[in-house]
């Protein structure tokens, strides 16, 4: 079934363009960050000292790294958890063939539209301590005193509700796709037998689902690790203390507010090798329970 | 099987997407480095030509500045009118973000060739900017047009070395101490008797929350910031050499007596409902406009908003002493300075000048001044401001001047010189943060707090050490 190109040349041509991206943006730059992680590098970069493994050594004595370090973890756990369920049932919820569920399924998307500063400075009004609507209901309909700013613990549950709420549209499109590809016959055979709607659910629909919730499953993992910044950076900046300072906000601040480039360089290469071996065990280990179609 | 591999190899191409995006670094090559500043200061009155005709291009110079909203709007009108009234220059100011971003953005483009001709860089930044080897020092470009002594002395000696000063001082601040005269009244006070120790805002806060006026008693902005006019303003050192002034500083004292004498008060006062922990920068503001808690310290840049925002009579007053055997030192500068980079050809470095020149201007400066709520940086601006009945009008606006005025020039008083300064304040922030908020221990806290600090200092010495 391979197609053959007449030409022997046009292949390459055609590859060129995306090993040119991934060249220049991936490929130079994390050999990059690998010398540099050998270095101590001044702010402009102009002087240079060799210390070998010293980066990489400090990394691990470092409280604050260690802190980013379990934070992350703490973080993406509660993010992946909240996300997946939490999507997985609007999913199942917004399956049913009822009217206007189109408009319905279109708008449950929409979060993910947002840019992450979007989506941050919308929580970070809606919990403001003094001015935030939400944290003000909570306060006079419940007497929780909501404050992201100064109470540490409040700051990561509010962070990780944040991140979960931007992935969901993300999470229930895949989980949509992967419930319309179910074959119903088996639902219906198994309703004619009696299984009732939970036990259809838990013992049908959630293993048939299974590849799409370990697509999903990796997808948020990595986000929760790497793609929530923005997020962070507009709400919590890390703070306060350091409850929410996660890995990659640790590596921005000591990169390019601290301007040690050789310390960021060294935290870059640990996440790398982080998700490497996080993504292959998740391959490891999960990979051979799901059932693939 | 086949699904397997593409999963895998997507995960891991994604990962290293995020990664590697996140720490993309241009190489460090070495950037050719221009002629010696005080030889290419001297080198344009030879390569100037005749006269430039009326046609002739103006020579273009960029200023990179963290100035938003109202503030970014003063700096439009200084551009505009400078561009006016010169036109062989052209500045174009361009806003690069917060002070951090724009020393990144600043540093990175220097890297790649492309610096601005001048940048704003906030006090933490200073040693930084002095060990980069990549600036022009302001006094060299100096011939004798601008007397350094009409600068105000607490402004000039921060951001001068060895008696020379290196930047172009453009908006300077200091903290002091708000307080709502409103709730002063109500809890019987008299409103024009602010606290002049902490005793006294102690006690102040715990009579104005016993009078059910207010839920805490205080609260400030710059936690770490504070911390460190609180060591200035008692005069002591917060580092070795003379505040690393005398030579990069390797030592941090913040684990003195003092300073635990300061967190330890600090903490008693939270732990009590008087000190409101507020969060970093200018959180605070917002619970003090709200009238959660009567007194608030915060840097004199934030009097404008705060008048313009408060409904309740706003009052400024000296920051508290505490008591106790300590000499008067003086409170800090801060804000940012003019720097101007070593690319800029001989005619762009002219121009800079004329640019420094005029922001300097007693006429400038009293519009910026009034503009924004920023120190009058010159002498003559202040004295043209008094006559004007200017201070008078607006009492609040004199309250931090004749503060910095008030004190003793001591190398403790001058304020802190760090090479990672961004780093150390981050340090001493979440160890207040976790003195204040999650009440551990002073004397530990601080111990590792200057624990981790000294080791930034070493590493930086190690780079920076002649």
């Amino acid at each position: 079934m391979q197609t053959r190109f007449p030409n022997k040349t046009l292949p390459y041509l055609l590859l060129a363009p995306s090993v040119i991206i991934v060249f220049i943006f991936f490929v130079i730059p994390s050999i990059q960050s690998l010398y540099l992680s050998f270095y101590r590098v001044s702010p402009l970069g102009n002087k240079k000292i060799f210390i070998g493994l010293q980066n990489f050594i400090r990394l691990f004595h470092d409280p604050g790294y260690l802190n980013s370090i379990v934070t992350s973890f703490k973080f993406a756990i509660f993010v992946v958890a909240l996300g997946l369920a939490v999507s997985m049932g609007v999913a199942v919820v917004a399956n049913q063939r009822l009217r206007g569920f189109g408009a319905y399924r279109t708008l449950l998307i929409w979060p993910y539209a947002l840019s992450p500063a979007i989506a941050g400075l919308i929580w970070a009004q809606m919990m403001d301590p003094n001015i935030g609507l939400t944290s003000h209901l909570l306060k006079t309909l419940f007497g929780v005193h909501f404050n992201y700013q100064t109470n540490g613990q409040q700051a990561l549950f509010f962070i990780s509700v944040a991140a979960a709420w931007k992935m969901l549209g993300y999470n229930i499109i895949f989980f949509l796709a992967g419930l319309q590809s179910l074959p119903v016959e088996l639902l219906e055979a198994a309703a004619i037998d009696g299984a009732g709607a939970w036990r259809r659910f838990w013992k049908i629909t959630f293993p048939m689902l299974s590849p799409t919730t370990f697509f999903l499953f990796i997808m948020n993992t990595l986000y929760a690790f790497f793609q929530v910044f923005g997020l962070v950076h507009i709400t919590t900046e890390g703070g306060p203390g350091r409850a929410t300072d996660i890995m990659v906000y640790k590596l921005y601040r000591d990169g390019f507010e601290g301007m040690n480039t050789g310390y960021a360089s060294a935290q870059s290469i640990i996440l790398l090798i982080m998700v490497a071996t996080l993504t292959i065990l998740q391959f490891r280990y999960a990979g051979s329970r799901v059932h693939y179609q | 099987m086949n699904h397997r591999r593409i999963f895998i190899l997507l995960a891991i191409v994604l990962a290293m997407a995020f990664v590697l995006s996140a720490c993309a670094q241009p190489p460090a090559t070495e950037t050719p480095k221009q002629e010696a500043p005080a030889e290419a200061t001297a080198a344009p009155a030879e390569e100037k030509p005749a006269e430039p005709a009326a046609s002739e291009e103006p020579v273009t110079i960029t200023f990179w500045n963290a100035m938003s909203g109202s503030r970014g709007e003063v700096v439009k009108d200084l551009v505009d009118t400078f561009n006016e009234k010169y036109p062989k220059y052209k500045v174009e100011a361009e806003y690069t973000g917060s002070y951090a971003e724009t020393l990144t953005k600043a540093l990175a483009a220097y890297k790649a060739g492309e610096a601005p001709t001048i940048v704003q860089v906030y006090e933490v930044g200073t040693r930084t900017m002095l060990d980069s080897d990549a600036i022009i020092p302001v006094y060299t470009m100096n011939k004798g047009e601008v007397d350094w002594n009409e600068v105000v002395e607490p402004i000039r000696k921060y951001y001068s070395v060895d008696g020379n000063l290196y930047c172009m001082p453009f908006n300077s601040s200091t903290a002091m101490l708000y307080y709502n005269k409103d709730m002063f009244e109500k809890a019987g006070l008299d409103p024009e008797k602010p606290p002049t120790t902490w005793a006294e805002v102690e006690e102040y806060s715990k009579k104005i929350m016993d009078a059910g006026v207010a839920e805490g008693g205080f609260s400030m902005g710059w936690p770490a910031w504070i911390f460190e006019q609180m060591y200035a303003w008692h005069n002591q050192l917060y580092a070795n050499n003379d505040n690393g002034r005398s030579g990069l500083a390797t030592e941090l004292y913040v684990n003195s007596d003092f300073g635990k004498m300061v967190l330890g008060e600090w903490q008693r006062m939270a732990k009590e409902g008087v000190l409101v922990y507020g969060g970093r920068k200018y959180k605070a503001n917002d619970p003090f406009l709200a009238q959660q808690f009567p007194f608030l310290f915060q840097s004199t840049s934030s009097l404008g908003g705060i008048l313009k925002k408060a409904d309740f009579n706003v009052g400024t007053a000296f920051l508290p002493r505490f008591d106790g055997d300590y000499e008067k030192g003086n409170s800090v500068v801060g804000g940012g300075c003019l720097w101007v980079m070593d690319t800029a050809t001989p005619a762009q470095q002219e121009a800079a000048w004329e640019f420094l020149k005029y922001t300097f201007s007693p006429e400038r400066a009293v519009i910026w001044h009034k503009g924004t709520g920023y120190f009058p940086t010159s002498n003559t601006a202040y004295e043209m401001l008094k006559e004007e009945g200017w201070f008078e009008k607006e009492p609040n606006f004199a309250t931090a001047f004749n503060q910095i005025l008030s004190g003793n020039d001591t190398p403790a008083s001058r304020g802190v010189l760090l090479g990672p300064f961004v780093q150390i304040r981050d340090v001493m922030g979440t160890a207040i943060e976790e003195a204040v908020v999650n009440g551990q221990d002073v004397g530990k806290t601080l111990d590792n707090a200057a624990a981790e600090s000294n080791q930034l200092l070493a590493d930086y010495a190690q780079l920076h050490g002649k």
